[in-house]
């Protein structure tokens, strides 16, 4: 009955909200803050309590420990958590200048006509299948980098072209046009009376842009934590070119690794098989879940000091 | 002006302009190789009114298509953006308006970890869901409204509504629209954030009761941020493939919404990593063919506004 | 109505795709909807199933492996019954299928191994399950100095020796032990490293090839064991790369000078030429009687014979369909004569699906028997059987012709 209830009472809640919209605003928009952490509190529930088996056998070394071996049924996630912040830290580094370039060339750079073509094709990006996004990086992306950096670093620093680097590249690719997006609207959304007031004082192009950046900071803070979370959420893509290196911890961006999300991808279709491996593999997700929430505490954290 | 500035000037706008070649040039790349080698499939595989219709290619088969798969992706894809926009454009006004309040940044932080949960595990959570509740579903809701349904439409009401599979479109269109969700919602919480106290006084100046304010008076202002979000939401939606493999299964064959559906996503999944190559190259085409209606949908939504 | 106009255009945008989507599945031949196979008793023919009458949809999911030859058996199958059976399988992997098979959401489950014991002893009585296929698992290597090309000649290989580069022993590819075993090439051996590239994902092609090594080298089976995931020491002792699928294993052997890596058939056999310009494939011994196999249908299918036999004459009869398999697939590995490495897809199926609360299960039965029928016999011939699977010995189909009897009614 549960389910029943779950799934029936939900028309009812979604129409009861939209109605108070129009009665007493703020409730309504209240009730939809509660759909959204009910959801994310049940999604969560449902983590722990598949992952359970493995947290009532092994407490919480399964998050300290780096080993993956089922045939002695012995897991561990730190491993995976380890590759996803580096891989999101590659990502996110390479892909934010990247996602501001794309605004300001569209807005400030580009001709009028352009404009609407570039932007449209950028955000055609968001649509690629992530299967292909992975083919790409297998065939074309893994072995340049390898070539690339083995070239400049004079020597063999890439053993393999599947690495944690390859991923964060293909990351930094995938998740740019989703900050260029959020980025591009505030752009256009500067004032008339601002601009004009920016070239009053006698600014050249490249002032009025830095000083432009600034005064949409909070789109570009939007853009970082929307592309953070594709970052850290994506699987197909990066499982395909990370390297599959579970059983061992490695903080050299040059090796092959593991991320959380990856692990999940590669290992879940034949998890079933394995006594402990599907609650290790969701306990591998409540670590993600754990990690986004306290990144989002120290990042609302330095907000609010830094805009007070 | 001084020459430093005049220098640094060019050497900021250069250092910009890089980047955004940078940022965009391996897309280019991606989304030229895509279309060459998709068109090719396509012409190869039959043409396209063919290619957009009939049943996907064995490794036996010359000729395929992704129809059952264009179908059943154009199905959950616009159920779960509808769903996806309806809860989260209401929630992006939340987080972006009432930022005074607590349970507001309980709700942001919420969203902004729910960006990031692998969408595997939002295909298992309406996978469990769905397994609690089909039994009772069924009984209760699914029988006696497509009885009254048939009895006042005809039998082609059973493509739609019936008593749902295991794995069925509905369970996907709803993963989908979970995860459509937080792109929706932060998209317009920023657009409404970024809203200036000047222009919000004077639209409640305006606009008397709240909701006409908010709605009616500001539309301009953050509808154009709010069809981005959409946009990019249903292009998100449009490409995944990890949460459909438990919900709506896949199909290689034209069926029920209320059983097992095909996804191109799952197909280009599926085909991209045989060894055939009647299938690799429809997995192309089929990439080619996705692009294509995104673009559409794109193209219409910015020239209507 | 004064609201915010998006909703509205996508609104419109999916009220225009639903109408689309309407009209193609109301244009489509045979526009009232086929009995699917869960609905309400009111769809199944009343008079008594002849092949002939039968029609509905199933569903089956497990070994990717197995995928592309399901789906051609599928859609001949369509073609043969001019429609009225479809048969939608996909590969969700072979845990992921049997899990799903036993909480009763799939018609049919298919897998890279047997039913495993601790699940096994749950139905045991209740379902049967049969190999419909068989695949085979080389070797492709990637050293320049020895391409087939330039030298005219393959590596011969031992499990002995896989192992213990896998294992991180043999760790260059002038090792003595290869020179031992390539007399011919000895002095061309480069003194490279090896890169030993495996799965990054769970695999059945992991599981056939680990239980080989397990089977034929008693000291893997001590330090590694077999599965469909393992920890691979060379990973940490030697050079190890991990890749995601066959092809891209495939990819990585190509790609890599002095890389070694286990792969199906087929994404050799369509790539040879490719292979044969940086390395090759290895010609394995069996270290039953001694030989070195080039991996060839034949051979693989020599093999798959010489197994069953090892059984029968092991167990004094044929595998019974109900019975657990492990051991049946403990013989059928490592055989006596033929190409070592193989590997067999199992189907597993209900014995009384109507016991086991599927909806509508006498149709539903008689549509698996049917489609199964069809596939041990018709679908074994070779213009049915997929290039990189090879059929089964008439023997061993025979076992799965039985196993069909059992299933009700």
């Amino acid at each position: 009955m549960l389910g029943l209830v779950l799934v029936v009472l939900f028309i009812p809640y979604l129409i009861a909200a939209y109605g108070l919209l129009f009665v007493k605003l703020r409730w309504g928009l209240r009730l939809f803050g509660v759909f959204i952490v009910v959801t994310i509190g049940l999604l969560v529930a449902m983590f722990l309590v598949e992952a359970y088996p493995i947290l009532a056998r092994d407490g919480v070394a399964v998050f300290l420990r780096t080993d993956w071996d089922p045939v002695r049924e012995s897991y561990g996630v730190l491993q995976a958590l380890v590759g996803t912040v580096l891989t999101s830290a590659v990502a996110i580094a390479l892909a934010m200048p990247m996602a501001v370039g794309v605004a300001v060339t569209i807005n400030e750079i580009l001709p009028a006509r352009w404009r609407g073509l570039f932007g449209s094709l950028v955000d055609l990006t968001a649509t690629m299948p992530t299967v292909i996004y992975g083919l790409w990086g297998l065939f074309v992306l893994g072995p340049l980098l390898q070539g690339l950096v083995n070239a400049l670093a004079g020597g063999v620093v890439m053993a393999s072209p599947y690495t944690l680097f390859t991923a964060g590249v293909l990351l930094a690719i995938m998740i740019s046009p989703y900050a260029a997006a959020v980025i591009r609207e505030g752009y256009a959304l500067v004032p008339k009376p601002v601009e004009e007031a920016i070239y009053a004082v006698g600014a050249t192009k490249f002032e009025a842009v830095l000083i432009k950046l600034r005064y949409i900071r909070n789109y570009i803070l939007g853009g970082f934590f929307l592309a953070l979370g594709r970052a850290m959420g994506e699987t197909v893509a990066v499982a395909m070119v990370v390297g599959g290196n579970f059983a061992r911890l490695t903080t050299n961006l040059f090796e092959s690794g593991i991320t959380i999300s990856s692990l999940i991808a590669l290992q879940f279709p034949n998890a079933a098989a394995y006594q402990y491996m599907v609650p290790a593999l969701f306990a591998a997700a409540l670590l993600l879940a754990l990690f986004g929430l306290v990144i989002n505490a120290v990042a609302i954290y330095i907000i609010q000091r830094w805009q007070v | 002006m001084t020459a430093e500035r005049r220098v640094a000037n060019w050497l900021g706008l250069g250092l910009f302009a890089l980047l955004g070649v940078a940022a965009v040039a391996p897309l280019f790349l991606i989304i030229g190789d895509v279309y060459i080698k998709g068109i090719d499939a396509i012409n190869r595989l039959g043409g396209l009114w063919h290619f957009l219709t009939e049943l996907p290619p064995s490794p036996f088969d010359e000729k395929g298509g992704i129809g059952p798969m264009l179908v059943g992706t154009l199905y959950m894809t616009a159920l779960g953006a509808l769903l996806g926009v309806a809860v989260g454009f209401p929630l992006g006004v939340y987080i972006g308006e009432m930022r005074r309040e607590k349970f507001t940044n309980v709700a942001r932080a919420g969203v902004n970890v729910l960006v990031e949960f692998p969408t595997i595990t939002i295909g298992l959570f309406m996978y469990a869901i769905m397994s609690l509740a089909k039994e009772d579903l069924n009984e209760w809701v699914m029988k006696p409204l497509s009885h009254v349904l048939k009895a006042a439409f005809g039998d082609w009401v059973s493509w739609f509504i019936g008593p749902l599979d295991g794995y069925n479109a509905y369970a996907g269109a709803a993963a989908l629209a979970i995860i459509m969700i937080p792109y929706v919602a932060l998209v317009t919480a920023s657009a409404y954030a970024s809203i200036e106290q000047p222009l919000r006084e004077a639209a409640y100046d305006i606009g008397g009761r709240e909701f006409n304010a908010l709605f009616v008076v500001l539309r301009k202002a953050v509808s154009r941020a709010v069809i981005t979000a959409t946009l990019l939401g249903t292009a998100k939606i449009a490409g995944e493939t990890a949460p459909l493999l438990f919900t709506a299964f896949g199909n290689f064959y034209y069926a029920p919404f209320t059983g097992p559906t095909g996804a191109v996503t799952l197909w280009v999944w599926y085909a991209a990593q045989t060894p055939y190559d009647v299938q690799i190259a429809s997995a192309y085409g089929a990439a080619a063919v996705l692009l294509t209606i995104i673009l559409i949908i794109f193209i219409t939504a910015r020239i209507k506004r | 109505m004064s609201r915010v106009m998006n909703p509205k255009i996508l609104g419109v945008i999916a009220a225009v795709v639903i109408i689309v989507v309407v009209a193609v599945l109301l244009t489509l031949p045979g526009g009232t909807p086929p009995p699917a196979a869960a609905q309400t008793p009111a769809a199944t023919p009343t008079s008594p199933q002849t092949p002939r009458s039968l029609s509905g949809a199933l569903t089956g999911g497990g070994s990717t492996f197995v995928a592309p030859q399901m789906f051609a058996w599928s859609k001949k199958f369509y073609d043969v019954t001019e429609g009225r059976i479809q048969l939608n399988y996909q590969s969700i992997g072979s845990g992921a299928g049997t899990a799903q098979f036993l909480e009763k959401k799939l018609d049919f489950g298919a897998s890279d191994v047997p039913m495993p014991k601790d699940r096994f002893d749950k139905v045991a009585g209740r379902f049967i399950q049969f190999p419909v296929i068989i695949g085979s698992i080389v070797l492709v290597y990637n050293v320049p100095e020895l391409a087939y090309e330039k030298t005219g000649k393959y590596l011969n290989l031992t499990s002995e020796v896989i192992s213990l580069i896998y294992m991180g022993e043999i760790k260059q590819w002038c090792d003595e032990r290869i020179k031992a075993l390539n007399p011919g090439v000895a002095d061309k051996l480069p003194c490279r490293d090896i890169v030993a590239a495996h799965r990054s994902d769970g695999s059945g092609t992991t599981a056939a090839f680990t239980l080989y090594l397990s089977l034929a080298y008693p000291q893997w089976n001590r330090t590694v064991g077999w599965g469909f995931t393992v920890k691979w020491p060379a990973d940490e002792k030697a050079k190890g790369l991990g890749a995601k699928g066959n092809e891209g294993v495939a990819q990585a052997v190509l790609q890599n000078a002095y890389s070694i890596g286990y792969i199906e058939y087929a994404y050799w056999a369509k790539n040879r030429d490719k292979y044969d310009k940086v390395g090759g494939v290895a010609l394995i011994r069996n270290d039953n009687d001694g030989k070195f196999y080039f991996p060839t249908a034949e051979n693989v299918a020599m093999g798959a014979g010489a197994g069953l036999e090892r059984y029968v004459k092991k167990y004094g009869s044929n595998p019974a369909p109900d019975a657990d398999w492990n051991p049946v697939s403990i013989e059928f590995t490592n055989p006596p004569r033929g190409y070592p490495i193989l590997s067999f897809v199992y189907v597993f199926l209900w014995k009384d699906y109507s016991a086991e609360g599927y909806g509508d299960a006498a149709t539903k039965a008689a549509l698996l028997k049917e489609f199964f029928k069809w596939v041990l016999t018709e679908g074994q011939k070779p213009e049915n059987v997929v290039e990189g699977y090879i059929p089964l010995p008439r023997e061993v189909a025979e076992l799965g012709l039985k196993a069909l009897e059992l299933v009700k009614p």
